[in-house]
């Protein structure tokens, strides 16, 4: 059954937490009423009557609470509770006379549109495209913050200059429906300087191998995840088209959206998988808004952006993995892998069934992680906070393989908060992830195999 | 009364229908700004500030260099949007001197591209945010839970704890919790503290539930003593916790309706709503709602802010930054009873400030208290807020004060009032002034990691409470202090003592003779 729960963060307070009722799927199942409270229930009005055998009462009581209600209650307060449960539900849906159906803008703005990318003639300084450095200094120890310490891109034609490989890029947006800062991440990731790191495993610098730029952030609309999609969607894509691999630092996870979407607008639709490292399953169906992080997941199958059976999910858990949304996830082919399957099975046999699947899958694959996968300990700035998640390790070690097993089209890290860790712990340990991807690219190109370790790492010899 | 307990009585009948008196109450209303359907917002969003720049005249030595453009681009060239651009009148020749035919034509083309894409086009772009109608789930955000849910008790507020109201879940202040408007009316209520986890300001997002959570936790002494005046608040009002009213995060304006209802069902028992949040968006619910009850341009608001607040930009029609320039254009205040107090960021530049001159606002900035000092201007803030006995909303956005004591706010401006500046000017105008309504803004406990800010946020909301009950008392002489604690009354220090010393000698004269009548009294009855 599926539970309004998912309107509220976690952390609700308990007080919160009595009025999130249980509400069933869209349509309701027969009740069949006890035999002991036939007579109770025939004693109210027809209408009253249908409403609890049709089992529409029970979107709104648990069976075992009505059962009680009805029991324990007399004939008119029972008729008081149904009519007054009646009501709730002719509140919920829309109604046009009543209800705002849509968010009026005001057109008469002469800023209406801010993500305007500046034209070419319109650019004041004058230079050959290509990335560039932002620092004076040949070995640069401080300056500007970029991630990785790459250089700097601007327009597409620097990233095709420079034949870039991988272009990281920063998409600010802060409408986690968890805690919120992730507008911060970028510039903190960057702040970090902590992204590029020797691979232990291969002892190769990523930065030595690949041509990396820092390719800045993309504008979004801060009041409205919808506004930004267009913008975000079309960027990716024209990265994409420049055959640089976009790796993208949320901002929140509403923006997987378009992120997938812009590579399936340059790849095409369902010619790529997409294995995504979450707590949350994000196939919430049923909400107002068009766009959120909780429904980035179901967009994307429902849209046919990519295939449902491409789609492999790790570390699911928490308040959102209820039995209707396995079910559907289910139905759509989706390869998911709760956490109560890593406690039953353990997580290296977890994660070796995950690289079977993907390797299975289409030769192209998207990489997507929500921070929330990572258990708190080591990853406090999640927006969307879940307890008892994966190791950075385990987390890392799965995605350096995958980066390094298949073509990469996109990556992207999503919803860390660097103002909820005043230690800085988890800017530092978002980049680690980032970090893994980019070696696990670099891995593919050097021709090595992804679980290539050098022999000089793995023993003294001695 | 005779109304509200009429209506009481109604809701009451309703309630026992199976009908619900918020819907009821929240159409019957003036709902000016209330935008339903896919209807577009019904007001002129036309900013009278921008200004169109004046078209250019061409010199002479560039025309020439035009011959190749068509009649249109030279058009384009002359028009006042373009002069960001083209560097008018004076910069146009150097600009394009060094240009080809072909880059000149680029050129142009670039400067209409951008021109064209910066506004809204009909067919293009969409005119607002379409929501997804379908789900059954569309309004569970706000569905109220119905009374016949729990077991069932008197109207009034509730007492959480086990022990004389205390050992239970945190409220603000500890104070009891109501949860409609008969619990209001039942308990005639005075003051209902109201939390409002809107957390879609810009800035920094962290005044959703955990600002008003927070509030709760280090609420202890929202309604205790306050030594200045030695008046409790909590003894003298009865103050109670209304819990938090539900937003949608994803949608500041969807939100608005919802909240303003809420804050109007507080005022229309008589009680005063006391917001707390929750980003500076709420002033345009919370101050709406006040207008539903008390009437159009019948209330006064003073706003203290290091903001203006005023701004009117950006594709959106409400945010942190526009809720001044809402009410203003649907009327809920008249631009001339708005009081600002506090302002120093770097808006409202000359242009804005103009406006607000020619709209009649009343602006009091930092810049104004450099020069006057403290005392004077507050003395002229009071002033104006108490005319005419008018009906008075107090907006008081922390970032008002000075980061050192409120650093977790969404948008600091260093420079600003102290806490001992604050807490006065607050105590003043709620017990100087009609305060029927009051909100405080900009909450974002997770940054600070101290537990600083919030407890001096508590300490402005007591500062109010307290002043409520001193009106209540009646001690709303100008800048009243208790003359027990402000003075020990024992020499005559600073030679304006006497009447201290001798109302404290009448005192105890006064004490003395009731302790004799009473021996003498228990003496003849033995």
């Amino acid at each position: 059954m599926k539970t309004l729960s998912k309107w509220k963060r976690p952390w609700v307070p308990i007080s919160f937490i009595f009025i999130l009722m249980p509400l069933g799927a869209a349509t309701a199942k027969d009740w069949p009423v006890p035999e002991t409270l036939v007579g109770k229930v025939s004693a109210l009005e027809t209408n009253q009557q249908t409403f609890i055998t049709s089992g529409d009462a029970l979107k709104f009581l648990p069976e075992r609470q009505l059962v009680h209600e009805i029991r324990s209650r007399d004939v008119p307060k029972l008729k008081v509770l149904i009519n007054d449960i009646m009501t709730v539900a002719t509140q919920m849906a829309y109604d046009p006379v009543k209800d705002m159906g849509a968010i009026p803008l005001n057109i008469s703005n002469t800023d209406f549109h801010r993500t305007i990318v500046t034209p070419a003639p319109l650019r004041k300084m004058k230079r050959e495209d290509g990335p560039f450095s932002v620092s004076r200094y040949m070995f640069p120890t401080s300056g500007i913050s970029t991630f990785a310490g790459a250089k700097v891109a601007i327009y597409p034609e620097d990233l095709v200059a420079g034949s870039v490989d991988v272009a990281i890029i920063g998409i600010p947006s802060d409408m986690s429906s968890g805690r919120r800062n992730a507008e911060y991440a970028p510039r903190y990731m960057r702040a970090m300087k902590t992204i590029h790191t020797r691979d232990i495993q291969s002892l190769l610098d990523p930065m030595e191998v690949l041509s990396i730029a820092d390719y800045g952030d993309f504008q979004v609309d801060n009041m409205s995840g919808e506004r930004s999609i267009d913008h975000i969607t079309k960027m990716v894509a024209e990265t994409a088209s420049t055959n640089a691999i976009p790796m993208m630092v949320g901002g929140d996870t509403s923006i997987l959206y378009p992120a997938v979407k812009g590579i399936a607008l340059h790849k095409g639709q369902k010619t790529f998988g997409l294995v995504h490292f979450s707590a949350h399953p994000d196939a919430e169906r049923q909400i107002a808004n068009t766009i959120s992080d909780t429904q980035t997941i179901f967009r994307l199958i429902s849209e046919k952006i990519v295939d449902g059976n491409d789609v492999v999910q790790i570390g699911l858990r928490g308040q959102s993995v209820d039995v209707d949304t396995l079910q559907w996830l289910r139905q759509q082919g989706v390869k998911y892998h709760t956490m109560a399957e890593i406690n039953k099975r353990g997580i290296s046999s977890v994660i070796k069934k995950v690289k079977k699947e993907v390797n299975r899958g289409p030769d192209q694959i998207f990489v997507s992680i929500d921070v929330s996968v990572i258990e708190p300990t080591q990853m406090i700035s999640a927006g969307r906070i879940a307890s008892n998640g994966l190791t950075l390790n385990d987390v890392t070690e799965a995605i350096r393989y995958l980066c390094a097993a298949k073509d990469i089209v996109g990556f992207e890290i999503t919803d860390m908060s660097p103002m909820l860790d005043y230690s800085r712990l988890s800017a530092v340990n978002a980049n680690a992830v980032l970090n893994a991807c980019l070696v696990g690219v670099a891995v593919r190109e050097a021709g090595l195999k992804p679980d290539y370790v050098h022999p000089l790492a793995l023993s003294h010899g001695n | 009364m005779l109304v509200s307990s009429t209506s009481a009585l109604i809701c009451k009948i309703l309630t026992l229908a199976g009908l619900f008196s918020l819907s009821l109450s929240a159409f019957a209303q003036d709902t000016a700004g209330h935008i339903t359907g896919t209807n577009p917002y019904p007001y002129n969003t036309v900013d009278p500030r921008e200004e169109v720049p004046e078209p250019i005249e061409l010199p002479d030595a560039v025309l020439p260099m035009l011959e190749s453009l068509s009649p249109v681009d030279i058009e384009l060239l002359k028009s006042g949007r373009a002069k960001k651009y083209t560097g008018g009148a004076d910069g146009i020749e150097e600009t394009i001197s060094a240009f080809t035919a072909d880059e000149l034509q680029a050129w142009v083309d670039a400067i209409r591209t951008v021109l064209d894409a910066s506004i809204y086009v009909e067919g293009r772009d969409s005119p607002n945010i379409p929501l997804n109608t379908e789900p059954e789930e569309f309004n569970a955000w706000r569905v109220l839970r119905p009374r016949s849910l729990d077991p069932e008790r008197e109207a009034g507020p509730i007492k959480l704890g086990r022990y004389n109201g205390f050992g239970g879940p945190q409220t603000f202040g500890g104070f009891p919790l109501a949860l409609t408007k008969e619990d209001l009316i039942a308990g005639e209520v005075d003051v209902a503290i109201l939390g409002a986890p809107l957390n879609m300001g810009s800035g920094w997002r962290d005044s959703g539930p955990r600002a008003t959570a927070e509030l709760r936790i280090h609420g202890r002494g929202m309604g205790s003593l306050d030594q200045y005046v030695l008046v409790n608040g909590s003894s003298v009002l009865k103050v109670v916790d209304y819990g938090d009213v539900a937003v949608d995060n994803l949608s500041t304006e969807r939100s608005m309706e919802h909240i303003r209802s809420i804050v109007r069902e507080i005022a229309e028992t008589g009680a005063v709503p006391l917001i707390v949040g929750g980003d500076h968006s709420l002033s345009y619910p919370n101050i709406a709602g006040i207008a539903d009850v008390y009437g159009k341009e019948k209330v006064s608001v003073i706003h203290f802010d290091s903001h203006y607040d005023a701004w009117w930009g950006g594709a959106h029609l409400i945010s942190h930054g526009l809720p001044v320039y809402r009410l203003l254009i649907e009327g809920h205040v008249r631009a001339a009873d708005y009081i600002q107090m506090g302002l120093r960021a770097s808006g409202p530049d000359k242009v804005a400030f103009k406006w607000m001159r020619e709209q009649g606002m009343r602006y009091h900035t930092m810049a104004e208290i450099e020069r006057r000092g403290w005392e004077a201007v507050i003395d002229r803030v009071v002033a104006e807020a108490s005319e005419e006995g008018r009906k008075l909303f107090i907006s008081f956005d922390i970032d008002v004060i000075d980061p050192a004591f409120t650093v977790a706010t969404g948008t600091p401006v260093p420079g600003g009032l102290n806490m001992r500046e604050s807490i006065s000017i607050v105590r003043r105008l709620c017990s100087e002034s009609n305060v029927v309504g009051f909100d405080l803004v900009e909450l974002h406990p997770a940054l600070d990691p101290t537990y600083r800010t919030t407890q001096n946020s508590v300490h402005i909301i007591k500062a109010c409470i307290t002043g409520l009950a001193m009106r209540k008392e009646g001690l709303t002489d100008k800048h009243y202090l208790s003359p027990v604690s402000s003075e020990h009354a024992i020499d005559n220090y600073y030679g304006d003592q006497q009447k201290y010393i001798d109302a404290t000698a009448a005192e105890v004269a006064k004490e003395k003779e009731k302790e004799e009548d009473d021996k003498k009294r228990s003496e003849e009855e033995q």
